[in-house]
């Protein structure tokens, strides 16, 4: 779901490659030989291409990797896409949809009965069904997914939907064309902001369309009829990853009982199953509590704040500072001054947050099942539980 | 490449399918079993009269008939249900009577072509269609009788009437297969809310009456009163029943162990329409975390979303039941003129069932659109 532009680490690498543009079935122009090979940097250069989105890209590199492969049987291409696919998990900040496009091309290529006797012929043959894919799919199992989507949008529609993503666009655009009339409700989508994205190419069509806060979500809910969220990937709970955002987003929606929707290419579908926030595969956890910060340790308040209620808690540690006079570095999240406690305004933080404090927060966040209402796929419109059920016909044995 | 289509030129099956459409649209045939059963005795005439060259042509036609069908009255889902059916029992007969078809299968490159997406796990693929195994078995048996130099009609159409004549069949024992189960489902001393009328539920409560002690509360079900039916029916079996205004539902609902609904069509989230009415019963029976079981045909298994979210109320009666013309003040009655609306059905969300009775076994909401997968092949979802 998120745009292919690099995330911040990755900014450097990224923008030499923006000259290689090449379309995908000629492989970009590298002038390496097999053993220099580097799949990272194949990924990056299909990512950059507009219409790619991460599985896609994903696929495309581990394609390019056969292609350049010198294995001579099966079991040295599979270990060799392996490890390719190992380096590419590595080798990105946030590898959880790319992670997708690459256990789905492994599974192919492990599951593919080799029909000619050349192996030669045989690795050729992946080739050219890794590239028809890259080629065909993205845009084939949009037009799916926004026709299917499209049932669900009655004339007269007030929708919400979070941040930017290409099939929500489609599917709305989609609904625009047959004269639905629809509007629009945008969230902005910190930190990356995607939704300003979202809004300019809405009216672009003339779509009418509003940004909102994230924080105003609670407060638009009312007046939306249902809410389409894009997907990062769909794990086999049947839950999403999407931009951090989408599970408040969610919980929202169901409060206000308002039908929660994730357009999703079957490509996204992720077996893995996480069990809550925290889980989320090959990702760091982030936002550590300020209870793990050296200056409180040093303090030694842990463990009574712990057992106090959270008011009482705020209320002691305000005093404790102002006894001891040291000065206490407070989270962000408690740093609002408190009535009463003359400490928190001795010096007035700057408005909006630092580089710092952003990058410590997720980039995804996991919603729940059970706050979706249905997952509208190309493999036709599941419920939740529907994801696991496919994704274990697919990888099962 | 679309085959030469082919019509019905037999006279009196065409008057079959014009009077059909026209009962349909005049609703002078309603109700999910009632439809069902006639689009199967059609389609069984239609299959006996057709004449076709290839499967394609046979299966455009019942598309194209199904269709006019549909239109004539679209809040009947189980005539789209049934022709689902039909067109996969069809498919199935030729696969099984010529042989897979020599087309490519036309799958996108690179779906991971050598695992079906959905799996059919022996154990459970297997009590939903054993009437089914017997026909292929059959199909190949007279496959071997080296008939398959005569054209293709004369082969396969006697397989076909077969196969929808089980269908038929099938509808007609749907009532006692979903009441088998019924003493697992009741216990002694039960006190069990239903609404309406349902020919299913009253088979079901009967079936169980044989073994249990319980009362039943039976809401008459306003405007169309047909709880009042649904009462004297019971209570003529001697199943101790009282009879409520829905008004008080709620109020009774801490006195009620179980509700039983009847469904109008399951739709693919496991959502129900049902008679109107049943919506409140489901949300009265949650606040009381009383449980709200469900009985069906299993040919009410729609592959359909309730598209437009909460609103299931597309479908109206008359305004007379609600409130005659002379009560209204007729004619002669100054002011404004009287609103009056009578929707048919309800629609009752997946989370508010617990647990759905089928002629073909008891499952939970969230498994339906299996089912469906299950029960009807994909590109027969759109007709």
């Amino acid at each position: 779901m998120l745009s292919p532009s690099p995330s911040p680490s990755s900014a450097g690498a990224e923008t030499e490659d923006d000259d290689q543009l090449a379309p995908l079935p000629a492989p970009p122009g590298h002038g390496q030989g097999q053993g220099t090979f580097d799949v990272v940097q194949s990924y990056r250069s299909h990512l950059s291409d507009e219409d790619l989105p991460m599985p896609i890209a994903a696929v495309a590199a581990l394609t390019e990797l056969v292609e350049r492969s010198s294995a001579q049987t099966m079991s040295q291409l599979v270990h060799e896409l392996q490890a390719g696919a190992h380096k590419l998990k590595q080798g990105t900040a946030n590898p959880i949809s790319l992670s997708a496009g690459c256990d789905l091309f492994v599974r192919y290529v492990t599951t593919t009965r080799q029909e000619h006797d050349d192996f030669a012929q045989h690795k050729r043959s992946l080739v050219d069904q890794g590239r028809a894919y890259a080629k065909e799919l993205p845009t084939e199992s949009r037009d799916k997914i926004s026709r299917f989507a499209l049932g669900f949008i009655q004339d007269d529609a007030v929708i919400l939907t979070h941040s930017y993503s290409r099939v929500v666009m489609q599917a709305l655009l989609a609904a625009h064309r047959a004269r639905k009339r629809i509007s629009v409700y945008v969230t902005e989508a910190r930190p990356r902001s995607l939704g300003v994205k979202t809004v300019h190419l809405l009216e672009r069509f003339q779509i009418p369309c509003t940004l909102i806060l994230d924080t105003a979500v609670a407060y638009i809910m009312d007046k939306v009829d249902l809410v389409l969220v894009g997907s990062e990937a769909v794990v086999e709970s049947g839950g999403l990853i999407n931009a951090v955002g989408t599970a408040g987003l969610a919980v929202i929606a169901k409060d206000s009982g308002r039908p929660f929707y994730a357009l999703v290419e079957s490509y996204k579908f992720l077996r893995h199953f996480p069990l809550n926030q925290y889980d989320l595969p090959y990702m760091p956890t982030y936002l550590p509590l300020p209870a793990q910060h050296p200056s409180r340790a040093a303090l030694g308040l842990q463990t009574p704040s712990l057992l106090l209620s959270r008011a009482s808690s705020l209320a002691s540690l305000a005093g404790s500072a102002h006894g001891t006079g040291t000065p206490m570095p407070l989270s962000p999240a408690r740093d609002q001054p408190k009535p009463g406690a003359t400490s928190a305004s001795a010096s007035t933080p700057a408005p909006g947050m630092t580089k710092e404090q952003i990058d410590q927060n997720p980039e995804v966040d996991y919603t729940r099942p059970e706050l979706i209402s249905l997952v509208v796929s190309d493999v036709g419109i599941l419920t939740p539980q529907g994801v696991s059920g496919y994704l274990v016909g697919v990888f099962a044995d | 490449m679309p085959p030469e289509t082919i019509t019905i030129r037999d006279k009196p099956t065409i008057k079959q399918i014009e009077s059909l459409v026209s009962r349909l649209r005049r609703r002078q045939v309603i109700g999910a079993q009632e439809t069902a059963h006639e689009t199967a005795l059609l389609l069984r005439q239609i299959v006996s009269v057709a004449r076709f060259s290839s499967i394609e042509q046979l299966i455009q036609l019942i598309k194209s008939i199904a269709r006019r069908l549909i239109d004539a009255n679209p809040k009947e889902f189980a005539v789209g249900n049934i022709v689902r059916r039909v067109l996969r029992l069809i498919r199935e007969e030729c696969v099984a009577a010529l042989g897979p078809s020599d087309e490519p299968s036309t799958s996108s490159p690179f779906s991971v072509p050598e695992t079906p997406a959905y799996p059919n796990p022996p154990d459970l693929a297997a009590p939903s269609r054993p009437q089914l195994r017997a026909t292929n078995s059959l199909a190949t048996f007279m496959v071997m009788g080296n008939q398959r130099k005569k054209p293709l009609a004369i082969t396969v159409k006697p397989l076909l009437i077969q196969a929808i004549q089980e269908v038929i069949d099938e509808l007609e024992t749907v009532y006692e297969n979903v009441a088998k189960t019924a003493r697992d489902h009741i216990y002694d001393g039960e006190i069990i809310l239903t609404l309406s009328y349902s020919r299913t539920i009253e088979q079901f409560l009967k079936s169980a009456a044989r073994d249990r002690h319980f009362t039943v509360i039976v809401a008459e079900t306003a405007p169309s009163y047909s709880g009042r039916l649904m009462a004297t029916a019971l209570s003529s079996a001697n199943i101790p029943t009282v009879l409520i205004p829905d008004s008080s539902i709620y109020p009774l609902m801490p006195r009620i162990t179980k509700v039983i609904l009847g469904a109008h069509a399951i739709l693919a989230n496991g959502g129900l329409f049902t008679q109107c009415g049943c919506a409140l019963a489901a949300a009265a029976a949650r606040a009381h975390s009383t449980p709200v079981v469900v009985c069906a045909g299993q040919f009410k298994l729609t592959p359909a979303w309730n598209l437009y979210h909460e609103y299931a109320a597309l479908d109206f009666a008359g305004p007379e039941k609600v409130i005659s013309f002379e009560e209204g003040g007729g004619g002669e009655r100054g002011g404004e003129p009287l609103g009056v609306i009578n929707p048919i059905y309800d629609y009752v969300k997946p989370e508010l069932v617990d647990v759905l009775i089928t002629n073909d076994g008891d499952h939970p909401p969230p498994y339906v659109y299996r089912l469906i997968k299950e029960t009807y092949d994909d590109e027969d979802m759109q007709l």
